[in-house]
């Protein structure tokens, strides 16, 4: 009774159009106060609780702030041309590029839909350019521009890590050999695809163009091994991690790259200037520049930007915790876990049960809001089945990738249809085939756990845990 | 003009917020790694920030449109219909913020009640001594122990739900009179396509 009160409000709500924060918190609060005997007093405190007594929930407005810095075109091409630097010479090495682009950008930025945006409008007119077939470009963005969310450091990771209180610098363990392994195989396909329709390599820059375009790329990527280094590390924890990486971020676009802010096109160096010059020009520029960073307009909306996806999230992930709270008290995922134990339904037919749920709840929601209503319910029923919560959460994680791939809601087919100027139903067509990569990769993923799970147990080892 | 002095103020508060918890999280990892040393009451505040952020944040979240929803049912209704479910949304949200204001109030009443203060952070002492005895008594503070009472660092609850609902209302009314069909929910993909946009004109600009 309660769980079906729960539920039915709760899609009622959502079905109205309401903010998915305020369904969730609404249909929570009248389900206790329906079903049992909390205050209002109480469970006001408790969103506020849950905004102000978790240390590791910071890591997502830093995150979102230091992705919402370098996430910006002069950064996505610093990191295409690295990339084709690296692997473009290989037959169909273009599109190789392209995958290893996304997989990087996707991990500095956090975000899928940007990663196609940002990579996609170059390099699809430059392999449309280079000989290769349109559709075939836009299906390998579509797909690699998944990656986001899988390769850490990623948001959609943390907000499972909200919901289930796992650990989230795990998370970001057992999500890396993963992330890797979706990024070759997809370029093994392309390699293979090009081997068979004659897709053309560019010619080998040479080492010093590798190592110069590789510089450029650093003040970027640098990020990834900062944020990763120290988790990995077990120096700083992802909330640490995540602040140090927002004030790089700010560093770098502003002073480094120079994409925004006061120096906004100041060359490091001008023509013919000599080496102490140039130094000490740009230590004055930096200091004077320093305090105009304030009023400056493109970082004001840089950190708005960042603003409100952060409040959205966060009020969604309090208000998460209300609905949490509900299912623990109530005891629902006990009850479910019950019934299925009653049917004899084994971890792995549980697995398959959860794919095809999340893949139809992918195909209305949002990753976020699937994996905050979800996760909560799902996780216990996966506890006692034995499974472990870090590999239901990659599962969770590349579920998601794929919902972002099929309509109505999938964010990476709708980015990919406006960079291109095609319709909705010809992305569709041209993701498919790697679509089916994608979910063949989730099959690995479902069965083989040690995929997801050597990381996180290996660097227990390494630590003495073991 | 005014109005759009508020809306200045109110993103300006939002940054800040913003900006400082981040800044205090930073500050707190050089001093560790740089001196050994840490500050007690920064993890305090940073975690008090980010819940003023948060919930100061709400009502303009909905303003400019950052709050999700599942809008693809809402959408296949007639528009006249659609405005019937916005509205019903809508008053439910006012419900949502209602049972909350209630819950806050009734909460906060009892803090000040008890008197009792945050955990490490607390009011300058030679502050606290700038004011007689009644006025601290009135503030619940303690002229030796100056704790923030907890009924103000949690009394942004009380702001932000009044301002979720003065945004509310205004919502409401723009539905009833046909101004707007109901809540604007953000696109993620229409967000990242500026990126593109920014690319692609930057292309022009080079051909």
């Amino acid at each position: 009774m309660t769980t079906a009160t729960l539920f039915f409000l709760l899609f009622l709500c959502m079905f109205l159009g309401m903010p998915i924060a305020v369904a969730l918190g609404l249909s929570s609060i009248a389900t206790i106060l329906i079903f049992s005997n909390d205050s209002l007093a109480s469970i006001a405190l408790k969103l506020f609780e849950a905004l102000s007594e978790h240390y590791t929930l910071l890591a997502i407005p830093f995150f979102i702030l230091s992705s919402s810095f370098l996430s910006t075109g002069g950064v996505a091409k610093r990191i295409i041309r690295f990339a084709i630097d690296c692997v473009g010479h290989i037959r169909g090495g273009l599109a190789m590029a392209s995958v290893m682009a996304c997989m990087l950008f996707a991990a500095v930025s956090g975000s899928s839909p940007a990663t196609v945006a940002a990579i996609g409008t170059i390099v699809i007119a430059g392999m449309v350019r280079a000989g290769y077939p349109e559709a075939f470009a836009a299906g390998v963005i579509a797909n690699a521009g998944t990656l986001g969310i899988l390769i850490p450091p990623s948001i959609v990771m943390l907000v499972y890590a909200a919901a289930t209180e796992v650990s989230a610098a795990r998370m970001f363990m057992a999500g890396f050999i993963p992330g890797l392994m979706m990024g070759l195989i997809l370029m093994v396909a392309i390699y293979i695809v090009a081997r068979i329709k004659h897709l053309p390599a560019q010619p080998w820059q040479g080492f010093g163009e590798l190592f110069r375009s590789g510089f450029t790329a650093s003040g970027g990527l640098m990020l990834i091994v900062i944020v990763l280094g120290s988790i990995y590390g077990g120096i700083a924890s992802p909330t640490e991690a995540a602040a140090v990486s927002a004030v790089y971020a700010f560093l770098v676009s502003v002073f480094g790259y120079r994409d925004m802010g006061p120096l906004k096109e100041v060359p490091w160096r001008m023509q013919g200037e000599p080496i102490g010059r140039m130094l000490s020009r740009n230590t004055m520029q930096i200091f004077w520049a320093l305090p105009r960073c304030v009023p400056d307009p493109q970082i004001r909306k840089t950190i708005m930007d960042a603003a409100k996806v952060s409040i959205m999230l966060l009020f969604i992930i309090a208000n998460a915790m209300l609905f949490a709270h509900v299912l623990t008290t109530e005891r629902i995922p006990h009850a479910i876990a019950g019934t299925i134990m009653d049917w004899g339904l084994t971890p792995w037919m549980f697995l398959i049960v959860v794919n095809l749920l999340l893949l139809a709840a992918g195909n209305f929601m949002e990753p976020s809001a699937i994996l905050l209503i979800m996760a909560p319910i799902l996780f216990p029923i996966a506890t006692q089945l034995g499974i472990d919560p870090i590999h239901l959460g990659i599962i969770m994680v590349v579920n998601m990738e794929i919902g972002m791939l099929t309509p109505p809601v999938g964010l990476n087919l709708f980015v990919t249809a406006g960079i291109t100027g095609n319709s909705i139903g010809w992305v569709i067509r041209a993701a498919t085939p790697w679509l089916m990569l994608l979910l063949m990769f989730l099959m690995i993923i479902t069965y083989v756990p040690q995929v997801s799970l050597f990381l996180p147990e290996f660097i227990d080892q390494l630590k003495g845990y073991n | 003009m005014r109005l759009h002095i508020l809306h200045r103020l109110e993103e300006n508060i939002i940054a800040f917020l913003l900006v400082s918890m981040t800044l205090l999280v930073f500050a707190d990892v050089v001093m560790r790694f740089g001196f050994g040393t840490g500050l007690i009451w920064s993890q305090e505040l940073t975690l008090y920030l980010s819940a003023w952020f948060v919930l100061f944040g709400i009502s303009y979240g909905l303003k400019v449109g950052a709050h999700i929803g599942v809008d693809a049912v809402v959408k296949l209704l007639p528009s006249h219909i659609q405005r019937i479910a916005s509205s019903i949304a809508v008053i439910l949200c006012l419900v949502y913020c209602g049972l909350f204001f209630y819950g806050a109030w009734i909460y906060l009443q009892k803090m000040y009640q008890l008197g009792i203060g945050m955990e490490d952070l607390s009011v300058p002492l030679w502050f606290a001594h700038l004011w007689s005895e009644e006025t601290l008594e009135a503030w619940r503070i303690d002229p030796e122990d100056p704790l923030i009472p907890l009924w103000i660092s949690q009394s942004i609850l009380l702001i932000g739900l009044s301002l979720f609902s003065i945004r509310l209302l205004e919502l409401l009314w723009s539905v009833v009179t046909g101004k707007s069909t109901g809540f604007r929910h953000t696109d993620e993909a229409e967000e990242s396509m500026h990126l593109a946009r920014e690319l692609s004109a930057e292309k022009e600009q080079i051909k």
